[in-house]
């Protein structure tokens, strides 16, 4: 009997570990912080595969400035994405990446508004031992009003960049996870302005 | 030129689809058959294999001390209970310890991990003779630790990948504050090491403050040892407790006995249903041909004629389907290896289906004893069939 | 010298409480090399009579000797097996359906009796009978591509491939028109006249009962 029930479990539990998404760990709690006017939310799940294959993931990659690699940045890598709503009008979206940083994986979540322009940066998971430092908003505060126009001048492959991005400052001098957060950042953006489209 | 095999093997012919739906039935009761004997017997041997690559035949743990990693997991470490290092001279004197390896298990609480935190453990590990017991082990990228103090970290495939850890990079252990850097990433064994994180024991007792002791002690023994005795020696040890590898074996074994059994009884229903398809397919195959045997039997041909006739066809059906079941459950081994694997609550690493002449010969052996014994009643009613009875039937139809 | 030899022979068959008398008291004596025709009208008993002198039924009652071997006497009846031999040895069957074989070739058809015996066909013996029976350009068909005739050829053939002393022939050309009767009983004359078989044939074809030395008519099972 108890033999049957493992098998059971196997069985119920193997397609669950196989998706490696992003979601929030908390999201009735979480999407209030990041959107305390927010009174309601739905979740959809988008992937490149689904949306426009391999073609799109050349675009983003193009856009991006670099390839995705992985297991965070398969072309069926599924995203979640929350679109937040105060009454009956959507006033927002939240989306999260997953990022590889120094420490293990980085989560990236990002409050946009109707026009794509940031209004938070959360970090959900960072390990590296200066995450305090990455997630103060002393930190994420500089992010607030920037949008992928001015991730386009900020070169990953380089960790440098132009313009308003030019101005953030690395929280920890030479840490590599701050170009690793430039890079989920930018990434993140690029898959929101195809995903809402 | 004419025999009684050749006119049975061309009666097969007569109603084609039938004879190759019974095939079907009955190669595919024989690949179920061969690959489940096959399991039988591969599990076995990779459940063997599985605990010759632990590295020790003999697994010392402090008393009360979670062997396993899962247990570990559960109890975040809370469990732990230690033994000091100073065991290991103790060790040393016995004649019968051939090489041993002293382990250091630590846990903690990370927060960062999955939705609400997790367990991390920490394997700490001597790098003077751990590499030397697990032989297996290979690196994908980097190589052991640089010093036997060294915050450095080995990481399993799985632990790797799950997190994009490249060699390099960091690991913070929680609580601690401290960073180990990744030294070298395992390739993927289909073990327990591929999730596990080494660390050198020596610097995971200073990183959690318990120097001098240790959760466990791998052991192999000498060629000679009688091992049941060389536990009760073990036992003299204070706070000891003794896990043979002969016993996990033992109990896992067990374990998976039970799923044998009700896999071995599937291959005896399939087996049975087959069988049945053939006694009918065969007995249909008889009556249709009374007359034709009747007129057999006018020509000479004795009871003991017709037994055989009709009995080789059956034993031709089986034989047929046997070989392209054995060719099925041969192809096929990896598939079902997989479903097998998929299936069972602990799979060693090694090939669970092992399928080789032998068992080919002796399964196939079955499926025509099977063939035989299906045949029995259906050539003893074609042999019982009078030849004027025959006759007069067709005749009297016409 | 005669080959098989009948007294008093006598075949009932129980249908509910009545007895039927098929066969009854009949007295034959059959000499090596004779052709005799049983004739009768339907029920007239022809089929059970040439069934027990063939040795594939009992006789209900009388004696039977076949080539000196004692097959039924005293109510007693000779062990099947030693039946079986006797059978295949000094009989050759040829019935109104041909009872070939589907799935074996004309070939193998002929051959088929081989299958049941020790000995080994003589390699000749197959396209000796073949080329008697016209069959030499068949000899790799399967019946269903033969016409009735052949069919028929065929089971003649195979009837007398093991060179029987006897054949016997219940209505031969049943199934067939009045050409290839006649192809038949050419066929059987010339068994008898040219090779010396004994035959013993049943037929409700006058023209074919003519063919033979000796015809003997039936009525209600008795010689008339
Ligand atoms: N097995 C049997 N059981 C009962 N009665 C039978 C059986 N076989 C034959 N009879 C009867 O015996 C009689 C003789 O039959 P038989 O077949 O010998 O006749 P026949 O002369 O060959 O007829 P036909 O010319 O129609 O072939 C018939 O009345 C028949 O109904
Ligand atoms: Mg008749």
């Amino acid at each position: 009997m108890k033999q049957l029930l493992i098998i059971a479990l196997c069985l119920l539990l193997t397609p669950l570990v196989a998706a490696v998404g992003c979601d929030l760990n908390d999201p009735d709690g979480d999407i209030r912080r990041l959107f305390p006017e927010s009174t309601g939310y739905k979740t959809s799940y988008r992937s490149i595969q689904r949306e426009g294959g391999r073609a799109l993931l050349n675009t983003i990659e193009n856009r991006l400035g670099d390839r995705f690699s992985g297991l965070y940045e398969t072309i069926d890598n599924p995203y979640t994405i929350y679109d937040v709503f105060s009454g009956t009008r959507k006033i927002g979206v939240i989306h999260g990446v997953n990022q590889k940083g120094r420490t293990g994986g980085i989560q990236i979540f990002l409050a946009l508004d109707n026009n794509g322009i940031i209004k938070k940066l959360y970090l959900q998971r960072i390990s590296s031992r200066n995450n305090r430092l990455y997630r103060a908003e002393s930190f994420t505060n500089q992010f607030i009003g920037l949008k992928l126009e001015d991730f386009d001048r900020w070169n990953v492959a380089r960790a440098t960049g132009t313009g308003k991005v030019a101005a953030i400052r690395n929280p920890v001098a030479n840490d590599p996870d701050f170009a690793a957060i430039m890079r989920g950042i930018k990434k993140n953006l690029i898959l929101m302005k195809h995903f809402s489209q | 030129m004419i025999s009684i095999t050749k006119i049975a093997s061309k009666s097969l012919l007569r109603k084609r689809l039938r004879s190759i739906l019974t095939l079907l039935g009955i190669a595919i009761s024989s690949w179920v058959l061969i690959s489940l004997l096959g399991f039988n017997q591969g599990y076995e041997r990779s459940l063997d294999d599985d605990i010759d690559n632990l590295g020790f035949q003999v697994l010392l743990t402090a008393k009360g001390c979670p062997y396993e990693a899962a247990t570990l997991m559960l109890q975040g470490g809370a469990g732990l209970r230690y033994m000091p290092d100073t065991v290991i001279d103790s060790l040393r004197s016995m004649p019968e310890v051939q090489n041993l390896t002293p382990m250091l298990m630590q846990a903690v609480f990370d927060p960062m991990v999955g939705e609400n935190g997790t367990v991390v453990a920490y394997s700490g590990v001597d790098p003077a003779t751990f590499p030397k017991m697990k032989s297996y082990l290979q690196f994908e990228k980097g190589t052991w630790f640089s010093d036997p103090t060294a915050t450095e970290a080995v990481i399993g495939y799985e632990a790797a990948e799950l997190e994009q850890r490249e060699v390099g990079d960091l690991i913070l252990v929680p609580e601690k504050n401290v960073e180990l850097t990744i030294v070298g990433i395992l390739k993927r064994s289909g073990t327990q090491d591929d999730g596990t994180i080494f660390v050198p024991y020596l610097a995971l007792q200073s990183i959690f403050e318990v120097q001098g002791k240790l959760t466990s002690v791998g052991i192999q023994v000498g060629k000679d040892v009688d091992v049941t005795a060389f536990e009760d020696k073990l036992y003299e040890l204070p706070d000891v407790q003794v896990v043979s590898m002969a016993q996990v074996k033992s109990t896992i074994s067990n374990l998976v006995g039970t799923a044998r059994v009700m896999v071995m009884s599937i291959a005896l229903i399939a087996i049975l249903i087959a069988m049945v398809g053939v006694v009918n397919t065969i007995l249909m195959s008889v009556f249709e041909r009374y007359q034709e045997i009747g007129i057999m039997k006018s020509m000479g041909a004795t009871a003991g004629h017709i037994f055989r006739l009709i009995w080789t066809e059956t034993v031709v059906l089986c034989l047929i389907g046997g070989l392209l079941g054995a060719a099925m459950a041969y192809g096929l081994a990896a598939v079902t290896e997989s479903l097998i694997r998929y299936l069972l609550p602990y799979s060693p690493k090694g090939s669970l289906v092992y399928i080789d002449g032998m068992l080919m010969l002796k399964s196939i052996g079955i499926i025509i004893g099977i063939g035989v014994v299906s045949g029995l009643y259906p050539a003893w009613r074609a042999a019982r069939i009078k030849p004027i009875e025959a006759i007069k039937k067709s005749e009297g139809e016409l | 010298m005669t080959i098989i030899s009948a007294e008093a022979i006598r075949k009932t068959y129980q249908r509910g409480t009545e007895q039927i008398h098929a066969v009854d008291s009949v007295d034959l004596s059959i000499e090596q090399g004779d052709f005799l025709s049983i004739v009768g009208a339907s029920g007239s008993g022809k089929t059970s009579l040439l069934h027990i002198l063939g040795c594939l039924d009992n006789p209900s009652g009388g004696r039977l000797q076949v080539d000196n071997q004692e097959v039924f006497a005293n109510s007693k009846a000779m062990p099947e097996k030693k039946l079986t031999g006797l059978r295949s040895r000094i009989f050759g069957y040829i019935f109104q359906s041909f009872y070939l074989i589907p799935t074996l070739t004309v070939k193998e058809n002929i051959l088929l009796p081989y299958a049941f015996k020790t000995q080994k066909p003589d390699p000749d013996a197959i396209h000796t009978v073949a080329k008697q029976m016209g069959l030499e350009h068949r000899l790799s068909h399967l019946p269903g591509e033969l016409s009735g005739g052949e069919m028929q050829r065929v089971a003649i053939a195979r009837a007398i491939v093991t060179d029987p002393k006897v054949i016997l022939a219940d209505e031969p050309t049943g199934n067939l028109d009045s050409r290839r009767s006649a192809e038949i009983a050419e066929i059987l004359y010339s068994l008898n006249q040219d090779y010396g078989k004994t035959i013993v044939l049943v037929t409700h074809n006058p023209e074919l009962a003519t063919r033979a030395r000796r015809v003997i008519e039936l009525k209600d099972g008795k010689i008339v």
